[in-house]
């Protein structure tokens, strides 16, 4: 008895396939899930004649369309694609007024021109009105028309420092006076200005230079432009 | 940037040598260069033993004296009309009386040359180097 | 305790409420049908009242008029900032900062009239969009007038007709003259949503004694119950800084490059690089005097 019951049980699961099957479940399997199918409606066509006060009855979305193209009008020239980045055309047109030659530009390009003004060189600027000025150069800004170099030195025993505009009509020359010993490590040498760096007066290196130039020219130190 | 309690070297003969700002004159910011502040000297150059003796290097200004000073060396850096900038590294003045002529008869240390622009030329050729 | 009336009004009967408006406003005023209307009749100011003074009127034509000394007789255009640099003058050894604009494809695109729109403006487009990133009630009135799609509209008003640019015509750099003078127009740099300190200056709270938290913040936004227990209308608070309009008068025509489109003007104009500036002759500054810049262009073009 036992047996069969656990026989039973395990067979209990196959009990509604013995099941008779009803006529109802065949008509569900073949339904579709469509609804039932109906042709689009034809798209009745404008009537051509229709009397006036008619026309203005009917709504404009049922009327016949009247495709109407917008002209679109193409731009004028362009100044922006004709001049693509002002500032350096403005700087260039200042450029080949201050500095034609380029001579200014690469003396003190030091990224490209192996041969440039270095940080820890001795310089000496000669204003328009005369004036001399002479001090270590401790940094350059490249900055396009903007460059510049910041020079020390110490006068009467007061330090004193430039910053010196490469392009400004009011220099009339720079010269190297001494090139630094050894190459310095950093791009802005702003150490120099505490005591125990402070190269203090360069009036001494300058003077000397000078008097070179005068030996070799054999007349008065010129304040032409000097590699 | 000079204003209340800066203090400045004095770089002319008066017989100051550092002094003190207690106000800056027609203008309601720091002074610069060139500019008229009023002053409290509080040391005084030792001229040596002869100091006493009323010579003429006598010291024209005692220690708590209160005058008039142009500023003619500044820390903070000045804009050039080129764009150039010029800084010293102290702050420094000359002693002026009321009218405006200097104290001292001469200076020692460079000045600044902005001091022309504002109508100081006395003391721009008193001084022996300018920048 | 009703309040108490002064002698000569306690006096009068009480038609005087219904005489009043007669009295004092002899003139038939055009009273509104509509909306809100007070129910006491108009005051009369009793400080700016004399036989002499001049009546002012608030009718748009006389608005129109007071306003005529400062619009502009031309107008301006629009200018896109490019950034600063500064140029030296040979001569004096001067170097003078100054702001690069550019124009492009600056042209008139509509006018307003005083007829139909109440005032007299040029609408003026600059740089050109994409027509199928415009919108077509947009493209529509670009093309209406003949022009193509502008990406940037703005109106500049001109005093009288004799200012409106024909539609269509095209705005060049060399509208403005070296050495002129004028106004610029541009919104500011944005900065967010700011606080006090940073937006108006405020001076913050103590870094300590007591405060907790509100370091940075305002004080008291007003009076407690003797004040209304409300904050009064315009109270600098928190909130967007930047991003507003601002005009720098008076800026110096420094160059003008017509192929290029460029414009210096000296000194800075507000706005970051890359933003829309609107630049007309200056309101404050004599009215420049206007070279026909048409026919020597045209000349150098013939012979180009």
């Amino acid at each position: 008895m036992a047996s069969f019951s656990q026989l039973a049980r395990q067979l209990g699961c196959s009990r509604p396939l013995l099941k008779p099957q009803p006529l109802i479940q065949s008509q569900i399997s073949s339904r579709s899930i469509t609804s039932a199918y109906s042709p689009k409606p034809e798209h009745a066509p404008f009537p051509t004649k229709i009397p006036e006060q008619f026309l203005s009855q009917i709504p404009d979305r049922f009327k016949p369309r009247i495709q109407k193209r917008m002209k679109i009008y193409p731009p004028p020239p362009s100044a922006r694609a004709a001049c693509k980045d002002p500032i350096t055309t403005v700087k260039e047109s200042q450029l080949a007024v201050l500095d034609p030659t380029g001579e200014r530009g690469t003396l003190f390009d030091y990224r490209r021109n192996p041969r440039s003004v270095r940080v820890g060189d001795i310089l000496r600027v000669v204003f328009k009105n005369g004036d001399p000025f002479s001090g270590v150069c401790l940094s350059i800004k490249l900055c396009g028309i903007d460059t510049s170099f910041l020079l020390r030195n110490e006068l009467t025993r007061v330090g004193v420092e430039m910053m010196v505009k490469v392009y400004s009509p009011n220099v009339q020359s720079v010269e190297i006076v001494q090139r630094t010993q050894k190459r310095k490590r950093r791009a802005r040498l702003y150490y120099m200005r505490k005591p125990k760096h402070d190269m203090r007066s360069v009036e001494n290196v300058v003077s000397n230079y000078l008097r070179q130039q005068s030996a070799l020219t054999g007349q008065r130190p010129s304040s032409g432009k000097k590699r | 940037m000079i204003q209340l309690k800066s203090m400045l070297n004095c770089i002319d003969n008066s017989g100051a040598a550092v002094v003190e700002c207690v106000q800056v004159l027609k203008k309601k910011r720091p002074a610069t260069v060139g500019d008229r502040i009023v002053i409290v000297v509080q040391k005084q150059r030792s001229f040596g033993p002869d100091s006493a003796n009323n010579s003429g290097i006598a010291n024209k200004v005692r220690r708590g004296d209160i005058r008039h000073a142009v500023v003619v060396r500044v820390k903070k850096e000045m804009q050039r009309a080129d764009g150039s900038l010029v800084k010293f590294d102290d702050n420094a003045c000359v002693l002026i009386n009321k009218s405006g002529d200097p104290i001292g008869t001469r200076m020692n240390g460079v000045v600044a040359t902005e001091l022309r622009a504002r109508q100081w030329s006395k003391i721009l050729s008193l001084a022996p180097m300018h920048v | 305790m009703p309040p108490r009336l002064p002698k000569k009004l306690a006096q009068l009967p009480f038609s005087l409420g219904a005489l009043a408006p007669q009295l004092i406003t002899p003139t038939p005023v055009s009273i509104r049908t509509f909306g809100i209307r007070s129910l006491n009749p108009p005051k009369n100011s009793p400080y700016n009242a004399g036989p002499d003074l001049p009546v002012l009127k608030s009718t748009p034509a006389a608005a129109l008029e007071r306003k005529a000394n400062t619009l502009p007789l031309r107008t301006g255009a629009l200018a896109v900032k490019k950034g600063m640099t500064a140029i030296f003058d040979p001569e004096s050894g001067k170097r003078i900062p100054c702001t690069v604009l550019q124009l492009d494809r600056v042209q008139v695109v509509a006018h307003k009239t005083i007829a139909v729109h109440g005032y007299n403006a040029v609408q003026i487009g600059a740089g050109w969009k994409h027509p199928t990133n415009v919108r077509k009630s947009l493209l529509g009135h670009f093309s209406g007038q003949g022009v193509s799609a502008k990406r940037h509209v703005f109106e500049f008003r001109v005093k009288d007709e004799s200012g409106l640019l024909p539609v269509g015509e095209l705005v060049h750099a060399d509208w403005f003259q070296e050495g002129q003078f004028v106004d610029a127009r541009s919104n500011t740099k944005g900065k967010g949503f700011a606080g006090v300190m940073k937006r108006h200056g405020f001076h913050g709270q103590d870094r300590s004694h007591g405060v907790s938290l509100t370091h940075r913040s305002l004080g008291s936004a007003g009076p407690s119950q003797g004040g209304g227990s409300r904050v009064y209308p315009g109270k600098k608070m928190a909130g967007n800084m930047g991003n507003e309009q601002n005009t720098v008068q008076n800026l110096k025509v420094l160059k003008v490059d017509r192929e290029n489109g460029l414009v210096l003007v000296h000194g800075a104009v507000s706005g970051p690089k890359g933003c829309i500036i609107r630049i007309q002759d200056a309101i404050k500054k004599p009215w420049p005097t206007i070279v026909e810049p048409t026919e020597a262009t045209q000349a150098t073009e013939a012979s180009a």
